[in-house]
């Protein structure tokens, strides 16, 4: 096995309610790697006109 | 005498540089003040470890982050032991009287404490820590063996343990900047987030309660050392408190299941306490998705992952974690909070049609 430590950035749909962010989240690493550690680390308020917003996720990924 | 109580989660972010809780044990009277709020706080080590220093409490429970968060998540609940059988994983690269030290530490933890430390693996290779931080950002790091460190854990847990402790080599560099502004109050804690990621993996691939303890050289006296550094200064280990919180840590019972005698279940969680600004982590947001109240304290860190990104309405944003064990008792008590503040507002009609 080994261990990556890496920044991840996701745009959040604002189809995507809080109560989803989470799954949502885990759905789009999992795609990368068996996720050890992970965190949201930075928010960008509505990068375009439908009010998505850019999330920064520091994730250790294992392979 | 309060017979209920009001189960809450205490997290303090690793590596985030907070003013409180961001060094070594300094969130540890918080958490008992928090504790004897609530009358039950389930929290993680780096809020309890305080180097040489630690302190049990019988409301609180001590679990790993990577485990808290599952439980935060429902997928786990806790069960109280009266005594866990504590094995040691020594990484290859730590100096021999360094080992020999903390041989010392375990030994004095049996003789005067009675813990009940079994025994210790090491490593069959470096687990080779590397850092990745500097004092503005976040603490990150991996390990490079990580095998390595799942194998002696298997190892322990097939001898009869219960529990680990993983003590792991860092690099001794007391000059280097992020360690000297650490020291005197400032930035983050520059090896949390590699120290994080170590006991996630036990925690992942092994399931039992673990925590960790960084092996470092003795270090230059810095007459500037800030308070809240300073246990971390007072012994040639850090082992002592990592022993203490796992001599009597909670067992993991993995859900659904209906065979173990369970002593907090995840569904009985009504709030998580946690920085300001330290809303994203998987653990939050696991609390709300199920609805639980967010306790949200003023407490400076690195981060600024707030609630106008999220406008989640069960959240309380409060100056002090005083404040926060008064909404926390006010909720154990059944104690409506719009009765304590001023101005009070009549009650509505409400606009229900029938």
């Amino acid at each position: 096995m080994k261990l990556s430590s890496v920044d991840v950035y996701i745009d959040w749909p604002v189809v995507i309610k809080i109560k989803n962010l989470r799954d949502f989240i885990i759905s789009n690493l999992e795609k990368k790697g068996d996720v050890i550690r992970w965190s949201i680390v930075d928010i960008q308020d509505s990068i375009d006109c439908c009010g998505t917003k850019k999330l920064k996720i520091k994730v250790v990924l294992a392979y | 005498m309060l017979m209920e109580i009001s189960p809450t989660i205490f997290i303090v972010p690793t590596g985030i540089g907070c003013e409180i809780g961001g060094f070594a044990g300094d969130a540890l009277p918080t958490a008992k003040l928090l504790a004897s709020a609530s009358g039950c706080l389930i929290t993680h080590p780096n809020v309890m470890n305080g180097g040489t220093l630690s302190e049990k409490d019988k409301n609180i429970f001590y679990v790993e982050g990577y485990n808290l968060d599952r439980f935060a998540k429902g997928e786990i609940a806790l069960k109280r032991v009266k005594q866990q059988k504590i094995g040691i994983i020594f990484d290859l690269a730590i100096d021999n009287e360094i080992l020999v030290r903390h041989l010392q530490v375990a030994d004095a933890c049996v003789s005067t404490l009675g813990i009940d430390v079994h025994s210790y693996v090491v490593t069959k290779k470096p687990l080779n820590i590397v850092i990745d931080s500097d004092s503005s950002k976040m603490s990150s790091g991996i390990i490079k063996n990580p095998d390595a460190l799942i194998h002696a854990g298997r190892c322990l847990i097939e001898k009869g343990v219960t529990a680990i402790a993983i003590v792991a080599k860092f690099l001794d560099d007391p000059d280097a900047p992020e360690t000297n502004i650490y020291r005197e109050g400032k930035g983050v804690d520059p090896i949390s987030g590699a120290e994080a990621v170590i006991s996630h993996l036990i925690s992942k691939f092994l399931k039992v309660p673990c925590a960790h303890a960084p092996a470092l050289g003795p270090i230059e006296l810095n007459k500037n050392l800030d308070p809240r550094a300073a246990s971390e200064e007072i012994g040639y280990t850090f082992l002592p408190s990592v022993l203490i919180g796992l001599s009597n840590a909670p067992d993991i019972v993995e859900l659904p299941n209906i065979n173990e005698l369970i002593s907090i279940h995840p569904n009985q969680i009504e709030s998580i306490v946690v920085p300001n600004g330290a809303l994203g982590g998987e653990g939050i947001l696991a609390g709300i998705e199920k609805g639980l109240n967010i306790i949200s304290v003023k407490n400076q860190n690195i981060l600024k992952v707030s609630n106008e990104f999220f406008d989640y309405p069960n959240l309380f944003e409060v100056d002090n974690y005083l404040e926060a064990a008064g909404i926390i008792l006010a909720m154990r008590r059944g104690i409506t909070l719009k009765s304590i503040k001023r101005p009070l507002q009549k009650i509505q009609e409400s606009s229900c049609s029938y």
